[in-house]
């Protein structure tokens, strides 16, 4: 009896420290924010969502399961909604535009341990924390849900501020928004605007809301008679903040920063099926954060670029990525694309990033294909859920690829730069193509043009710890030096 | 007493269960804001950014002698041709290499001249700038007049990024437009949407 004491004592506590919290939350409303969708369109025809029993307005949005280049691609479209809460959400899912009835269901991240129930094609699930979900119906992408649960606002802005524009629930066009100095665009949860924001030349501006901008107004901008109309372009600015809006159907690029200083970007949603669809693109930007944001793109996903002087200090922290074409984090190919003396990148960090589905090229890729020096890049808790490299006709299929190569997209030809101090630190792959080991490949070009100093440590694929350069199936050429995995 | 200890340990955790599940399943309390969407029967302008057109430079309303002609110009900076100055449209441009920048009109026929329109794209994402212009005119293609001397004029999104030059009529069958200076960052060479040539 004595020795059984101690165990039943232990229970007996956590019964008591678990009871109160149960009793809490029960106890504690949750708070709800539904958006109806603009009056001038209809709820998807592919997808019902309701949150606590209330109907969601679902929206149809560009995506592109060809996952290969092709200037004239069509998209399709996959199911989008959105909602803000604080307490518990019970979803409920019906698929009326599957080709079958949902027999099964997966909600993504897998990290955040959410089992559906799927019952008479319904699928139903609770969360609990504001996130992105992705819900994969009968083991297919095809119409893959992607649900965007937001945080309740907070620091809505002033509708009566002069310096602030309002733009309300509802269907909205306009050419184009330039916001200057001071400014802040309000887009309400329920708008959808078909427009473009620029920021240029400009400081302390703000974009904020749960609204949408939505580019299916233009054609693809390589079509005839069409041009790129990036949703928001900041451009030569400073201290600009954009939080909370969606970004769907763009026409070209989504997001793009362009020597700009002082940027964050706050749960921020990119959907995108058309040619040249990159994600968050940074071009010699400094002190950049974007973090807690979401891309599903038919393009390159994060993106680092040189096209005039350097880069430095960007973070991408707390991500989730679909990339259906390119590559999920990309550094180039454009490292020096202004010609611009002494070009760096440095100081760049991928953490808590969560590649949901890599379908094309490589999921980790410094492609240094002018002159730059690339140094101190980190990559920290990388989880890739499903790395489905196809490559290009047997090329680019790497999970890791590191090269100083001239490329289509190189501006200086003649000289070469270098790579150096690389961590890749918690890299985890969970599903592969054929559950084999992808191949990863790091190349310099010269003597003095090498890879140097690339550390790997806590990779596992497939859930096998690599411990081996040789398992991690990585090929190097004379050029690498200090390349160590472990 | 092992026996009687895992007992009561599994009812304790069966309890804490049943606590989960009971949680999940009983009505959710909830408290609802339903943001509403206004009325609407198509997509509309913002109404925080209020139509700015009546502000618009005026054109005349007279045929625009200038439109598809042949047109002559310098070296263009990346695929912004010349040809794009009176293709009719103020979503494409010409950008010469630099500075003076002529671009001459041939008119196919004689006109009486007084009006020069330099128009550029008028999205507000073409942020104020500055253009030095002047006008020439012409009868053999060879010996130009300036009708206009150099000016500063100012283009801005308010106004329908346009300006007008006006001066005495003048009999011409060719007229140059000679660009001496931008104050946009983005450039260094002059640009144009449309150049629009009246009587």
């Amino acid at each position: 009896m004595k020795k059984g004491m101690p165990l039943l004592t232990a229970c007996l506590l956590i019964l008591l420290a678990v009871l109160p919290s149960a009793g809490a939350a029960q106890t504690q409303p949750t708070r709800l924010t539904l958006y109806e969708g603009p009056k001038t369109m209809r709820s998807s025809a592919d997808a019902r969502v309701s949150v606590n029993g209330y109907d969601l307005f679902v929206y149809d949005v560009m995506v592109n399961h060809e996952h290969i280049w092709n200037a004239n691609t069509q998209p399709v479209t996959t199911p989008m909604t959105y909602f803000d809460f604080e307490g518990t959400a019970r979803i409920r899912v019906e698929m009326p535009g599957l080709p079958q009835a949902v027999e099964s269901a997966v909600v993504q991240p897998y990290a955040c341990g959410i089992t559906p129930e799927v019952e008479g094609g319904a699928v139903t699930f609770t969360i609990t924390e504001p996130g992105q979900y992705t819900v994969v119906f009968n083991g297919s992408v095809n119409k893959a849900l992607h649900l965007f649960a937001n945080p309740l606002e907070t620091d809505v802005p002033d509708p009566d501020d002069p310096n602030v524009f309002w733009i309300g629930p509802g269907e909205w066009t306009m050419d184009a928004i330039a916001l200057t100095d001071n400014q802040t665009l309000y887009l309400s949860g329920g708008a959808v605007l078909h427009s473009i924001i620029s920021i240029a030349n400009a400081s302390n501006v703000r974009i904020c809301g749960r609204g949408l901008i939505d580019g299916s107004d233009y054609p693809a901008w390589n079509q005839p008679g069409s041009y790129a109309r990036v949703p928001i372009d900041v451009n030569h600015s400073k201290n600009v903040t954009v939080e909370g809006i969606g970004i769907v159907n763009a026409n070209c690029w989504n997001f793009n920063s362009y020597s700009s200083r002082n940027v964050t970007v706050d749960n921020v949603k990119i959907i995108s099926g058309r040619q040249n669809g990159d994600g968050f693109t940074l071009q010699s930007c400094t002190d950049h954060v974007i973090a807690n944001s979401f891309a599903r793109t038919w393009d390159d996903s994060l993106v680092i670029k040189n096209y005039s002087g350097s880069t430095k200090g960007i973070t991408f922290r707390n991500m989730q990525v679909w990339t259906d074409l390119a590559q999920s984090m990309e550094i180039g190919y454009e490292t020096d694309k202004g010609l611009t003396l002494d070009p760096e990148i440095s100081d760049v960090l991928f953490e808590d990033i969560t590649v949901l589905y890599n379908f094309h090229k490589p999921v980790l890729s410094i492609h240094n294909s002018d002159d730059a020096y690339v140094h101190d890049i980190v990559y920290r808790n990388i989880t890739v859920e499903n790395a489905f490299m196809q490559g290009d006709n047997g090329n680019n299929k790497e999970l890791i690829e590191m090269t100083l190569q001239n490329s289509a997209w190189s501006t200086v030809r003649d000289e070469f730069g270098s790579i150096d101090r690389v961590l890749i630190d918690g890299l985890t792959v969970i599903h592969t193509l054929e559950d084999k080991v992808p191949r990863s490949r790091m190349s310099g070009v010269g003597e003095e043009n090498r890879i140097t100093n690339v550390t790997l440590r806590n990779v596992s694929i497939l859930g096998k710890p690599i411990t081996t350069l040789k398992d991690l199936k990585l090929s190097t050429d004379e050029y690498c030096d200090g390349i160590v995995i472990e | 007493m092992k026996r009687i200890l895992s007992v009561i340990l599994a009812a304790l955790l069966l309890t804490v269960h049943c606590l989960a599940i009971g949680e999940e399943t009983a009505d959710l309390e909830t408290i609802v804001t339903i943001v509403t969407a206004p009325e609407q029967t198509k997509a509309e302008r913002p109404p925080c950014f209020p139509d700015p057109t009546a502000d618009f430079v005026p054109l005349p309303e007279t045929e625009n002698l200038a439109l598809n002609k042949t047109v002559i110009s310098g070296a263009h900076t990346d695929v912004y041709v010349d040809r794009n100055v009176n293709d009719g449209k103020t979503d494409t441009y010409w950008e010469s290499k630099g500075f003076p920048a002529e671009i001459t009109f041939d008119l196919a026929g004689e006109y009486s001249v007084s009006t020069v329109a330099v128009c550029l794209n008028p999205s507000s994402i073409w942020e104020p700038r500055t253009q030095e212009i002047a006008v020439q005119v012409s009868l053999d293609g060879e010996h130009f007049t300036e009708v206009a001397a150099p000016e500063k004029y100012q283009f801005d999104a308010a106004t329908g990024n346009r300006i007008r030059i006006d001066f005495d009529a003048a009999q011409a069958a060719w007229v140059k437009v000679v660009f001496t200076l931008n104050s946009s960052s983005r450039t260094g060479g002059a640009q144009a949407a449309e150049i629009c040539i009246y009587e």
